[in-house]
């Protein structure tokens, strides 16, 4: 009777604990990818911040050029070691040491230059071409950002400072950067992220104003913080590390904890709610990914009409002229937001900007002059408005 | 070399004896694993360290086929073209150090001369980074193009090749003598394996390419509206979960339940489809429990809001997972054992999950300290996969090659020691009465309401549990 006992109760157990497993896996099979287990998902409500407004927005292209031959940068990154080693150590201008890919290091490479910056840039870059891989390579990102209040009042701000200080300080003279900075006509420069095609030219913008507020995301890394010290600047950097940081009444910077290759952390954007058109969003590099940014927007942000106006900077699709599948849900998916302007250019990729036109998207197209390579891109030296 | 005809796998010939008491030999194991982890991670991943292969896909493809090699090399070709002699006499590091390089050999033969040289030259132009680097395409592209298709072949592989051996027992050639079984299941389930990638992952490489290679592919793929996303990622979810339910069904379940089939063909049929069940379920409600956590997906955004990379963090949990599992079984020694089968298992599933739990959480805390990558759950060019597949295989070079030195040594197993091994494939320890019953119907009623306990708990979890700062 005992032995009875104990046999029934050591199957009741073996019972209980194969029904276990098998019941928890019997609802995580025929309930967790169904509509009935998607309605219960929290409904997130809209924050709907109101940030002011702005009359207008124009973009001007000073380079979006980043590099001039993506053979020669993608050599470099696979002699490196692929697309997660630290930008600094790769063998590039400014920061080579003359060792060879992967061998580089910031504080090796920045003591060949320090005491020329930021008043010899021509020595420097000279210096560094002596020491880097494919040193005619470098280009860069920046962009003027002009924004107009609804008292017809206009404030510049500088986005991003580019790679090459040869070909940055060359681009700041043909579009007046240069004159601009150096009567404080720009109000700010934002420092986008740490990339070397964004950042790298930073020394260029001190030559002509250090003393300007300088905006950077938090993720900087050691050697970002300390190449803005060794370039000359001589402010107090405004480190972003809030979501939202308003930068003026329908102005705001909005930042994105996001890691990025090259050992890079961190990237921020800007929204402006433009009068009666809606939201417009710029960015430099757009690594969060563009429906990333639209949904943030969405989540935080009040705009007029309750739309999406417009978009334009380096969209960050496919940089290197790679692909992915992924890249088509976004080109597939893009359409369902219904932006009235689009300008692309950068590392958005041309095969990207070519399948968004062949879709119909409204992109806005370019001309095409000082060395950008498709009519597809907002080139360097065109111009976006917004409003 | 000679031909091998026994019945009994090396393997299972073989029984592992701690060499001193305690949890020593785990101990010594385990910082012996972590410091080969250590040094060969730095030598031959690290985006830090000498050769840098974590380009990623190149350091991804080539962790993923030698785990396959490993896999064949043990439990394919039961070690042949080595003597079972030579196995039972050398000392278990020499024995490492020559299996080992004979599966890097082997696998290089493979990538380089099957998948880039012969079918990559004659076949299908992707898998050959010399072909799409002379048609434009940059070279480092090529190569990671190249290594993708590769990698995913073998993701496949690392499903099929052992559940062809643990849930269909090898049938039927399992009679059949080395190398003659090993060359067979090789081909079958390189076979199999080639089918599903055609039905998988081959719509993702044609679209890899402008315009879209429409003439010799599906575009848009089949799965595009289930899966919300055209990527291929969708199905390295499911597949990754099959790999790992094959080793939880192997190690900590014992085969448990479906050995409890007496008839050959529905026991091995029922384990097979059966492993997939499992793997659909873990696989669906992984990434349902990301978007109880992250928030609902938006496709065409990128990273962790992305559904293709929700997919990919199915299978990134699930290996998780594994490294519990096998963890748990190696230097566990697959405890508890005490208790009946059932329960063993359910304890050890739910013990395996909390160490994986834990080495996912100290993976996204401080990997970014140790191995090169970077801070955050979604970085696009990086796949946990790779550090937790190289740690597994250095645990299976461990115990599959090196006996598990030094912790343990091989002894070979008495007569009723063996007769325990025919006890997991066809098992008479459980058999159904009304109290089986009774358990089972509350057992099941109690799992449903830890499903939808643990599904309400996950947002509060989201909302009140940081684990990268």
């Amino acid at each position: 009777m005992t032995d009875d006992i104990t046999t029934s109760r050591r199957d009741f157990v073996k019972g209980v604990a194969s029904g276990v497993v098998g019941g928890t896996l019997a609802g995580m099979g025929f309930y967790s990818y169904t509509g009935s287990a998607y309605s219960r998902l929290p409904k997130v409500a809209r924050g709907q911040m109101d940030f002011g407004v702005v009359r207008s927005v124009k973009s001007t292209v000073i380079s979006e050029t980043s590099w001039f031959n993506n053979a020669h940068l993608m050599e470099d990154i696979m002699k490196a070691g692929g697309l997660l080693v630290d930008q600094y150590t790769i063998g590039w201008a400014p920061f080579a040491n003359g060792k060879g890919a992967g061998k580089s290091t910031y504080e090796e490479g920045i003591a060949n230059i320090k005491k020329m910056l930021p008043g010899d840039l021509e020595t420097a870059w000279a210096t560094q071409n002596k020491l880097a891989l494919h040193p005619d390579n470098p280009g860069g990102f920046s962009t003027l950002l002009e924004v107009e209040d609804m008292d017809g009042s206009k404030h510049k701000y500088l986005l991003d400072t580019g790679w090459s200080y040869a070909w940055m300080d060359q681009s700041f003279k043909r579009e007046g950067i240069d004159q601009m900075l150096k009567s404080g006509e720009i109000e700010a420069l934002i420092q986008t992220h740490e990339h070397f095609d964004h950042f790298w030219g930073f020394p260029v913008a001190m030559k002509y104003n250090n003393k300007l507020p300088l905006y950077i995301h938090k993720g900087f890394y050691k050697e970002g913080r300390q190449y803005i010290v060794d370039a000359g600047y001589k402010g107090d950097p405004i480190v972003v590390d809030k979501e939202m940081t308003l930068i003026r009444p329908g102005m705001m910077l909005m930042k994105f904890d996001v890691p990025i290759i090259c050992r890079v952390f961190g990237e921020t954007s800007l929204a402006f709610n433009v009068k009666d058109k809606g939201l417009v969003m710029i960015s430099g590099c757009n690594h969060q990914g563009i429906l990333q940014m639209t949904s943030t927007a969405t989540q935080k942000l009040k705009y007029d009409n309750d739309r999406f106006y417009g978009l334009y900077g380096g969209l960050h699709i496919s940089p290197f002229e790679d692909w992915d599948p992924k890249y088509d849900d976004l080109v597939i998916s893009l359409g369902k937001w219904n932006f009235e302007k689009v300008g692309c250019n950068h590392c958005t990729g041309q095969l990207t900007a070519k399948k968004f036109i062949e879709r119909g998207y409204p992109v806005v197209r370019g001309t095409a002059r000082f060395r950008t390579a498709s009519q597809d891109y907002l080139g360097n030296g065109d111009t976006i408005t917004f409003g | 070399m000679e031909a091998q005809n026994e019945s009994i796998t090396y393997l299972e010939s073989r029984k592992l004896v701690k060499r001193w008491r305690g949890p020593w030999p785990a101990i010594v194991n385990l910082l012996m694993i972590f410091a080969l982890f250590a040094v060969s991670w730095w030598v031959f991943q690290d985006p830090r360290g000498i050769m840098r292969m974590y380009t990623p896909y190149d350091g991804y493809m080539i962790c993923r086929w030698l785990l396959i090699l490993l896999i064949w090399v043990a439990y394919i070709f039961d070690f042949w073209p080595f003597k079972r002699s030579w196995l039972n006499k050398v000392h278990p590091v020499i024995k490492g150090v020559v299996l080992t390089a004979f599966s890097v050999l082997a696998m290089m033969v493979l990538i380089k001369g099957f998948f880039m040289g012969l079918l990559g030259q004659y076949g299908i132009a992707y898998f050959s980074p010399d072909r799409l680097h002379a048609m434009g395409l940059t070279e480092f592209y090529a190569e990671e193009y190249s290594a993708e298709a590769i990698m995913m072949f073998a993701a496949i592989a690392s499903w099929l090749a052992p559940a062809w051996v643990v849930a269909c027992e090898n049938a039927p050639w399992q009679k059949l003598e080395q190398p003659a079984r090993g060359f067979t299941v090789a081909v079958v389930t390189f076979f199999l394996a080639t089918i599903v990638y055609f039905l998988t992952m081959h719509s993702h490489m044609a679209i890899l390419f402008y315009p879209w290679q429409q003439y010799t592919a599906i575009t848009p793929p089949y799965w595009e509206g289930f899966a919300n996303t055209v990527s291929g990622n969708f199905h390295i979810a499911w597949i990754m979960s099959c790999t790992v339910t094959v080793w939880v069904y192997e190690s900590i379940w014992e085969r448990y339940p479906f050995n409890l089939i007496k008839t050959n063909w529905l026991r091995r049929t029922s384990a097979f489809f059966g492993i997939i069940a499992v793997a659909l379920c873990m696989c669906f409600f992984i990434y349902y429990a990301q978007d109880l956590m992250w928030g609902e997906t938006v496709r065409g955004t990128k990273r962790d809001a992305a559904p293709d990379w929700r997919w990919l963090h199915v299978g990134e949990t699930a290996i998780f997972w594994l490294v519990g599992v096998l963890g748990l079984n190696f230097y566990g020694g697959n405890w508890p054992t005490k208790f009946s089968r059932p329960v063993n298992a359910f304890l050890r599933t739910v013990l395996s999950l909390v160490i994986g739990g834990v080495i996912y959480v100290l993976y996204y805390k401080y990997a970014h300290f140790l191995i090169g990558t970077q801070k955050g759950f979604a970085h696009p060019q990086q796949f946990p996969m790779i550090p937790m597949i190289w740690l597994i295989n250095i645990f299976l070079i461990n115990m599959w090659f090196m006996d598990g030195w030094p912790g343990w040594k091989a002894v070979p197993k008495t007569e009723a020691e063996l007769s325990e091994v025919e006890s997991v494939v066809v098992a008479h320890d459980v058999s159904w009465t009304p109290s089986l019953a009774k358990g089972l119907a509350l057992g099941t009623a109690a799992g449903v309401a830890i499903y939808f306990g643990v599904i309400n708990i996950l947002p509060w979890i989201s909302q009140n549990v940081q684990i990268i700062n």
